[in-house]
């Protein structure tokens, strides 16, 4: 599998070089620009898979940066980078046409967890209505779920764990991305909110037997295997 | 001093009064002036008139003679004979023969109305006459007249009286006019002086109100209600810096400790490498704490106000429930919920999680395996009502208030993990919604209630 093109617009040498190197043992390709104007520049110009770009840029900053992109009808996934700031800030990353947001300082696996889950996102607009990964097939208008023939009764955010582990099958996914695309916190829980609701959601697809599809990647978070002899 | 007085807003308010009050007094003066001298004329116009006409009777029906005797006894009665000088003139003169009677010399006939110098000038060169001549017969001439002297006095009274109205005016505008001015200014000075106070550090100092609640009163009042705002924020900040320093720096003593140690003491790989992960996990601990301060200052200074919208806390309430229901279960917490449906408000949906989910961690983290928490929700009166409640240990009555509070933790609880911020943060996220956090003792057990404005 070729290597996956990735631009990351970053002015912190440090940092840029430390997610460079990152990104890099993960198998993407990884072009840096140092400004915001080169960074706009070479997004418009080349196909990446995912842009991660820096909040603060000298020239131009990270915002109108994708916003100018996305007037540009430029549609590849963005990352935003921020050192911790305002509550505020990641609504308006979110409403500049941002795709994911990840506040400074991160563990290397969160930042190359989240662009493995950008890079060839399905588009939004032809969504499937049927997932399917690892022996389940999930209906997600009628919200059931099957696996090998067997119907799994499933409460509503157990649903939702689900679909986001099915529809990121075989990559991995960390605690903090489940967080707050499933149950929408935010910020680091104190308790084993992942940990417990994971295990009822195991206990249930297992209930008839069969492989283990979820795995624990440890430090990281958690993989659904993408077919069920990958086991 | 006098310059500044001069330069005041009131003191030019008092001038233009002067200035108003001075061009109505002429005004008046003139006008009454006017009416007087009218007056005046008409009435000694019409003494001379009566005077002529009882003269010219008297000569139609008797002739000249009687005309003469009436003229003389005109002039003798009390009227002619005031003490200095007459007060009325008569002249009877025939043309051919002269003088026929009266208290003034003969002279050129004249009909009509006629004013004259008085001839002996006895009172001053303003003094003078009115009077009307007529011929009684082709030969016979007549001229009464009345002294102008007393209406001249009259009028120069009037002209003094108003002038004295004016420079009393005048005076008490000027003696008025400098003193509101002092005083406003006095009040302004003292203001000045308070706010050369608050730059110079002493924050408290507060603008005199004077209670009388006027303009600048209520000036005051404003500027006081700001500097309240401005000290409030100031000593969050204060506040902040100083929990900082105090209770950031064992932590990061602790870090450096185990730097240190690594470095003398770590004799493998495997021994750096776990040395490396533990600081990793204490730099993660410092940075949460940074998180939450500046998420509680950042709460408190009100800077989200506009992200609140209208949602149904119900419905978060409920997800709450099932994404904790499996958290309880494995710590061996008993979880149930009474949660009334339509709890619209307005609110900020990312927060108000924080807020449910550390009221309810901290349930979990601080009772023991066993312990019935319930998280319940009703409306009433407007108000929304959202509390959990637990049967455990609960909390002393005198910690209660200390417990929301940064960084303040019960004793009791300084093994378990966390940094005393969940509560201060849920304290300041009710506050942004306007609502109110109340802990109260369950005997046994804690209720921490929050009341919120429901949406109408």
């Amino acid at each position: 599998m070729s290597d996956l093109p990735i631009l990351l617009i970053e002015d912190d040498r440090f940092v840029a070089e430390s997610v460079q190197q990152a990104l890099m043992q993960s198998e993407f390709l990884v072009q840096h620009a140092a400004d915001g104007l080169e960074g706009l520049r070479l997004a418009r110009s080349s196909q990446y898979q995912v842009l991660v770009v820096d909040r603060m840029l000298p020239g131009l900053d990270g915002l109108r940066l994708v916003k100018q992109l996305r007037a540009e009808d430029v549609t590849t996934p963005a990352l935003f980078l921020t050192t911790m700031s305002g509550i505020d800030d990641r609504v308006h990353g979110l409403e500049a046409g941002g795709d994911d947001y990840l506040v400074k300082p991160f563990a290397m696996v969160e930042l190359v967890a989240r662009v493995r889950a950008l890079a060839r996102r399905p588009a939004a607009q032809n969504r499937p209505t049927q997932l399917r990964a690892g022996g389940l097939q999930l209906d997600l208008l009628q919200r059931s779920v099957q696996r090998d023939g067997h119907a799994i009764e499933l409460l509503p955010l157990e649903f939702k764990l689900l679909e986001y582990l099915v529809s990121h099958a075989g990559r991995v996914v960390t605690r903090s991305m489940l967080l707050e695309n499933v149950w929408n916190i935010h910020f680091d829980p104190q308790t084993s909110v992942v940990e417990s609701n994971m295990s009822r959601l195991r206990a249930k697809l297992n209930a008839h037997g069969g492989a283990e599809l979820i795995q624990t990647i440890r430090g990281t978070g958690y993989r659904l295997v993408a077919s069920s002899d990958a086991a | 001093m006098l310059p500044r007085i001069l330069r005041t807003e009131n003191f030019r308010l008092a001038a233009l009064f002067v200035v108003c009050f001075l061009a109505l007094a002429t005004v008046l003066g003139a006008i009454v002036y006017w009416q007087v001298q009218q007056a005046q004329t008409a009435t000694l116009l019409d003494a001379v008139d009566a005077d002529i006409a009882t003269i010219r009777n008297g000569f139609r029906d008797e002739g000249v003679k009687e005309a003469r005797e009436i003229v003389q006894q005109r002039l003798g009665s009390s009227e002619y004979q005031a003490a200095h000088a007459p007060i009325g003139y008569l002249l009877l003169q025939d043309t051919q023969k002269g003088w026929v009677a009266g208290n003034l010399p003969a002279m050129q006939p004249w009909t009509g109305l006629l004013t004259i110098a008085e001839p002996g000038n006895r009172r001053g060169a303003a003094g003078s006459m009115l009077g009307r001549g007529e011929f009684l017969s082709p030969t016979l001439y007549l001229f009464a007249a009345r002294d102008l002297a007393p209406m001249v006095a009259m009028r120069t009274h009037i002209l003094k009286a108003f002038a004295w109205i004016a420079a009393v005016a005048l005076v008490l505008a000027i003696a008025g006019g400098l003193f509101y001015s002092m005083r406003f200014m006095r009040r302004i000075d003292v203001m000045a002086t308070t706010c050369h106070a608050i730059v110079g550090g002493r924050f408290s100092e507060r603008m005199p109100l004077r209670g009388s609640g006027d303009e600048l009163d209520r000036l005051a009042l404003s500027i006081n209600a700001m500097l309240d705002r401005i000290e409030a924020l100031l000593d969050n900040l204060r506040q902040v810096s100083s929990d900082i320093a105090h209770d950031l720096r064992t932590p990061l003593t602790h870090l450096r400790q185990r730097l240190e140690n690594a470095l003398s003491q770590s004799r493998s790989a495997e021994d750096h490498a776990a040395a490396v992960t533990l600081a990793i996990g204490d730099t993660d601990e410092l940075l949460r704490v940074f998180n939450a301060l500046l998420r509680i200052s950042q709460i408190e200074a009100g800077s989200r106000m506009a992200g609140l919208t209208p949602l149904n806390l119900d419905q978060t309430l409920d997800r709450l429930y099932e994404t904790y229901l499996p958290v309880a279960e494995d710590s061996g917490h008993v979880l149930s919920r009474h949660i009334s449906p339509r709890l619209a408000m307005r609110g900020d949906a990312e927060l108000l999680m924080q807020l449910f989910v550390n009221l309810l961690e901290n349930a979990l983290r601080h009772t023991p395996a066993g312990t019935h928490i319930q998280l319940s929700a009703h409306s009433a009166a407007n108000r929304i009502t959202v509390s959990v409640t637990d049967s455990g240990p609960g909390i002393p009555a005198i910690e209660r208030d200390k417990v929301l509070r940064r960084f303040y933790r019960l004793s009791r609880s300084r093994s378990t993990p966390g940094n005393g911020l969940g509560l201060a943060l849920a304290a300041a996220i009710v506050n942004l919604h306007g609502g109110a956090i109340e802990l109260d003792d369950q005997a046994p057990g804690l209720r921490v209630s929050v009341t919120f404005p429901a949406c109408a």
